[in-house]
């Protein structure tokens, strides 16, 4: 059927399934290949995006029920090109590794630092439970995340 | 020959991109009349084909192509080559690939496999070590006696795929003396799922004649020659390029998903994707073997190691793939750390009817070292000696002799100990466990050793003051790609390393490299690139020498300039150089290449090994402390210390985060990822649900100690770094729990169900009748003659 989508302000028609994971239409639809899907059963959070600013699992969101939704995917998260304040802190720790769990990373922790100002180290770690990293032991994660919350 | 530091502080480059999602990994390559490929794959673990069928297959909707076993007429293996790419004929493991199909869309292809017809009529099967090592089991090859030896040495016999010794010294004698204690120690681990984010994945061309391979892997030159043996047709025929790898581990070690991509490209004459699903990758990864191990040692009320024997068993799955070279590994794991007076060790890859086992970081060391160290505190405990007293006795130091006689290099391990007592008693002591939980300690040591092997470099002078470094590298997150290599090229030429533009891996641009993994990247792509970098430099200064009027060797080069010493400021910039040398010599560029020393062992100690002696040995050195529950039977870890020999740190905050990470990546090995094969020959683990990996609050920061200054043939003196973090994990952990409960720790993961068994003395001694009492029994052929 006939869908419309509003991802990362740009809004776009297709045609699918409207039990297609939004994951697979922002890959395959919207070429936004950030979110990925690692795991398609929401253990691993590397294919999270924000719909309607929460923190939502695209591999098991259906394409239809995003629709009317503001999608903001990791590509819509560096305005003009700037890393925000969490890119720029796992940037600056030498956080990524592989980088495949990031995008997932990024947009949890994004939407922390948003929703939860102050946000302790126990709060970060608590906030990643639905993010899997198997690179990195976390450690530089969350002390990224401690970084950019303590500057702001 | 560099005037700067090669070790740097220095981001990687590729950060950016990954965490804006732009990073465009093998999964995210999608291709103009792109095909979409999917594998039918066997549903029981032995059978015959009887029947395989793809005519209606071939009529569905989109379908494009179809490829089965008469497509692909070769057989690969490292030893010996008994791995066909589909089942022909005999299926031997549940997931075996059966045909592949390329269609317009995936949901077509897996249609497709679905109206393949399909009759198989079921042997029986041998699901364990122990089935497979019974008297009368069925055999796994049935022919084995008929595939073609790739490497020579190994003692074989029916479902025994390889077999390789040691023997060092009058053992038998060792046992026989009357001043000794004999410890006898039997363990058991399961198989490790590296849980790679990114699946194998693969995009395959048809181009010219030749076919093109994108793929997610650590082992390009691997791909090419191992896809062109299978297809049948010159490895020259190949051509592989790398994207960012999304993870490797040593999953990616191997070819997987390669060949069928390849071959429906060509015959469907447009570019395939193939990628493998979650489930595919639970099912069928490569894991990292299950092994049984019985050790014995005869040891003086001194302390001193007279004699130690053991036997190891590791799972090839169904074909022998990596675990015949594994068996190498025994000699140098199991048999490292300590100074042994005789010693004696078998290692046998045996086949079972299940999915293939592989490579997994620090293959076969993190659960030798498990049982190494398990078995060391056994007998301390024996003798009555503190166990970090024992250690401290019996570490390998300068001039000692390892298993297989070779002769070690300085004193490393015994000032890691020390190091390792500094940092532990600076810190805080243990808390107090008010909550009734037990405590527990341990601390444990490591060896490793860095894979050298072939590798190449081409460092390119451009004209503009950069330098582009080639080689058949792949950046699969560890960083050496992004910071070490760069770092060793922008200090011989001085300069900034954000000028070193490394080129991603194509086996048409940069001579053969044995593949990321085994902690070679920094040493043998290092060394390629830095005698490769020097050549440049020599040529540079040759020509900046007439510039400057100054002789070469009184010129530095320094900032992005090549001066006289000493006078800051004075000769030109390296581009202006590079510009002159252009236009006078042509273009500038040096080359390099880099393979092993090779060290000798003591002759005829070995038999059946690929590696005799180890060039580079690495040591770890783990210290934890536990808090077991003894309600619940969950091991929570109060605190983790690593002390690691890296020879030398390019990058230490680099090295600390693939510390931290392989540490975790260890403590899910030791206490909850775990991978069980259910009687029906499937691995029960299908998912994440099911196969738990740590997550955030599960671990500990780990703090570390780099120990530099062990002596090294890597390149600056360094070693491997991302390799050996996980060594020692499963052996620290299961010493601490040991210590905390009291108990006789003998397999891995320690779940909270194994800890309470063990707890409450429903654990009965683990018993490995498949291993005969007799060490020499276990042999296939006594060690030393030819079969």
């Amino acid at each position: 059927m006939a869908l419309s989508l509003n991802v990362n302000g740009d809004r776009r028609g297709f045609t699918a399934d409207p039990v297609t994971p939004l994951v697979d239409v922002l890959r395959e639809e919207f070429h936004l290949t950030g979110a990925k899907p690692v795991c398609r059963e929401g253990f691993c959070g590397a294919c999270m995006v924000l719909v309607d600013d929460r923190p939502t699992l695209s591999c098991l969101m259906p394409a239809a029920l995003a629709q009317g939704c503001e999608v903001r995917t990791v590509e819509g998260l560096a305005a003009n090109g700037t890393l925000n304040p969490i890119q720029q802190a796992l940037e600056a720790c030498d956080a990524v590794q592989c980088g495949m769990c990031f995008p997932g990373m990024v947009v949890t922790l994004t939407h922390l630092m948003k929703a939860t100002p102050g946000a302790t180290r126990d709060d970060v770690r608590s906030a990643l439970t639905g993010n899997i990293c198997r690179c990195t032991g976390y450690e530089s994660i969350v002390e990224a995340a401690v970084r950019a919350l303590t500057a702001t | 020959m560099a005037d700067v530091s090669a070790t740097m502080d220095f981001r990687r480059r590729d950060a950016g991109d990954k965490l804006r999602g732009h990073t465009r990994y093998t999964v995210d390559r999608y291709l103009p009349g792109m095909l979409h490929a999917a594998v039918l794959r066997a549903n029981v673990p032995s059978g015959r084909i009887v029947r395989l069928d793809t005519a209606k297959a071939a009529r569905m909707p989109g379908v494009r192509a179809v490829v089965t076993a008469a497509d692909a007429p070769g057989t690969i293996g490292i030893g010996i080559a008994d791995h066909p790419l589909f089942a022909r004929d005999v299926i031997r493991y549940d997931g075996e690939p059966l045909a592949a199909v390329a269609a317009d869309t995936l949901a077509q292809a897996q249609a497709a496999l679905a109206a393949i017809e399909v009759e198989t009529a079921p042997e029986p099967a041998v699901l364990t070590m122990a089935e497979a090592l019974a008297p009368e089991a069925p055999l796994v090859h049935p022919d084995w006696r008929a595939y073609e030896v790739l490497f020579e040495g190994g003692a074989r016999e029916g479902n025994v795929a390889w077999e390789a010794t040691v023997v060092r010294g009058d053992v038998d004698g060792a046992f026989a003396r009357t001043d000794v204690e004999i410890i006898e120690s039997a363990f058991r681990v399961g198989r490790q799922n590296h849980i790679a984010f990114e699946p194998r994945a693969v995009v395959a061309s048809y181009e010219d004649g030749r076919f093109h391979i994108e793929t997610s892997t650590q082992v390009p030159w691997g791909i090419r020659n191992a896809t062109a043996r299978l297809l049948g047709v010159a490895a020259s025929q190949v051509r592989v390029t790398v994207p960012p790898v999304g993870g490797g581990f040593g999953l990616k070690f191997d070819l997987a998903v390669e060949p069928f991509a390849a071959l429906l490209a060509r015959a469907s004459g447009r570019p395939v994707r193939l990628v493998n699903s979650r489930e595919e990758e639970m099912l069928t990864c490569l894991f990292r073997e299950n092994a049984e191990i019985r050790i014995r040692s005869a040891v003086t009320r001194e302390g001193e190691i007279v004699g130690r024997e053991a036997v190891v068993l590791m799972d090839c799955g169904a074909y022998g793939g990596e675990q015949i070279f594994l068996t190498t590994m025994t000699a140098h794991t199991l048999g490292g750390n300590y100074r042994l007076g005789a010693v004696r060790l078998v290692s046998r890859a045996v086949y079972t009817n299940t999915a293939p086992n592989g490579a997994f970081r620090c293959c076969n060391g993190v659960y030798n070292t498990f049982a190494l160290e398990r078995h060391t505190d056994e007998i301390a405990a024996r003798i009555g000696m503190d166990p970090l007293a024992f250690r401290r006795r019996n570490v390998l130091g300068d001039g000692d002799l390892g298993a297989t006689g070779q002769v070690f290099e300085g004193d490393v391990l015994g000032p890691m100990l020390a190091r390792m007592d500094t940092l532990r008693d600076a810190a805080a002591p243990p808390r107090k466990l008010a909550d009734g939980r037990l405590f527990g300690r341990a601390t444990t040591v490591g060896t490793w050793f860095v894979f050298v092997g072939p590798s190449a470099a081409t460092v390119n002078m451009n004209a503009d003051g950069t330098a582009t470094l080639v080689t058949s590298g792949v950046e699969i997150g560890s960083g050496s790609m992004m910071q070490s290599l760069p770092q060793i090229v922008a200090s011989t030429l001085g300069i900034d390393p954000g000028n070193v533009i490394v080129r991603a891996a194509d086996t048409d641009a940069a001579g053969y490299d044995v593949g990321v993994g085994g902690g070679r990247t920094t040493v043998a792509l290092g060394a390629a690139s830095l005698s490769a970098a020097q050549e440049v430099r020599t040529k540079l200064l040759k020509v900046a020498s007439d510039m400057i009027e100054a002789a070469p060797e009184d010129l530095v080069m320094r900032q992005g300039r090549i001066e006289i010493a000493g006078a800051p400021g004075s000769g030109r910039t390296v581009a202006e150089v590079a510009t002159r040398a252009q236009a006078q010599i042509g273009p500038v560029s040096g080359t390099g290449a880099f393979t092993g020393a090779g060290v000798p062992a003591m002759p005829g100690c070995v038999a059946g090994h690929f590696i005799d002696a180890i060039d580079i040995p690495v040591f770890a050195v783990h210290d934890c402390e536990v808090a077991v529950d003894g309600e619940t039977g969950h091991v929570e870890v109060l605190s983790y210390r690593v002390v690691q020999d890296v020879g030398r740190a390019l990058n230490p905050r680099a090295i600390q985060g693939q510390i931290q990470g392989g540490v975790v990546q260890g403590l899910g090995y030791a206490l909850h990822e775990e991978v069980t094969i259910g009687t029906n020959g499937r691995v029960n683990q299908n998912g994440f649900e099911t196969y738990r990996v740590p997550l955030a609050l599960d671990v500990v920061p780990v703090e570390i100690s780099l120990y530099e200054g062990a002596p090294s043939i890597g390149p600056l003196g360094t070693k491997g770094a991302g390799e050996v973090p996980i060594l020692n994990v499963g052996a620290a952990i299961a010493c601490a729990v040991a210590n905390a409960t009291g108990k006789r720790v003998q397999e891995l993961p320690l779940t909270p169900p194994r800890v309470l068994e063990l707890l409450l003395d429903q654990k009965p001694d683990l018993s490995l009748s498949h291993i005969a009492e007799d060490w020499a029994d276990n042999l296939v052929r006594p060690h030393g003659t030819t079969g």
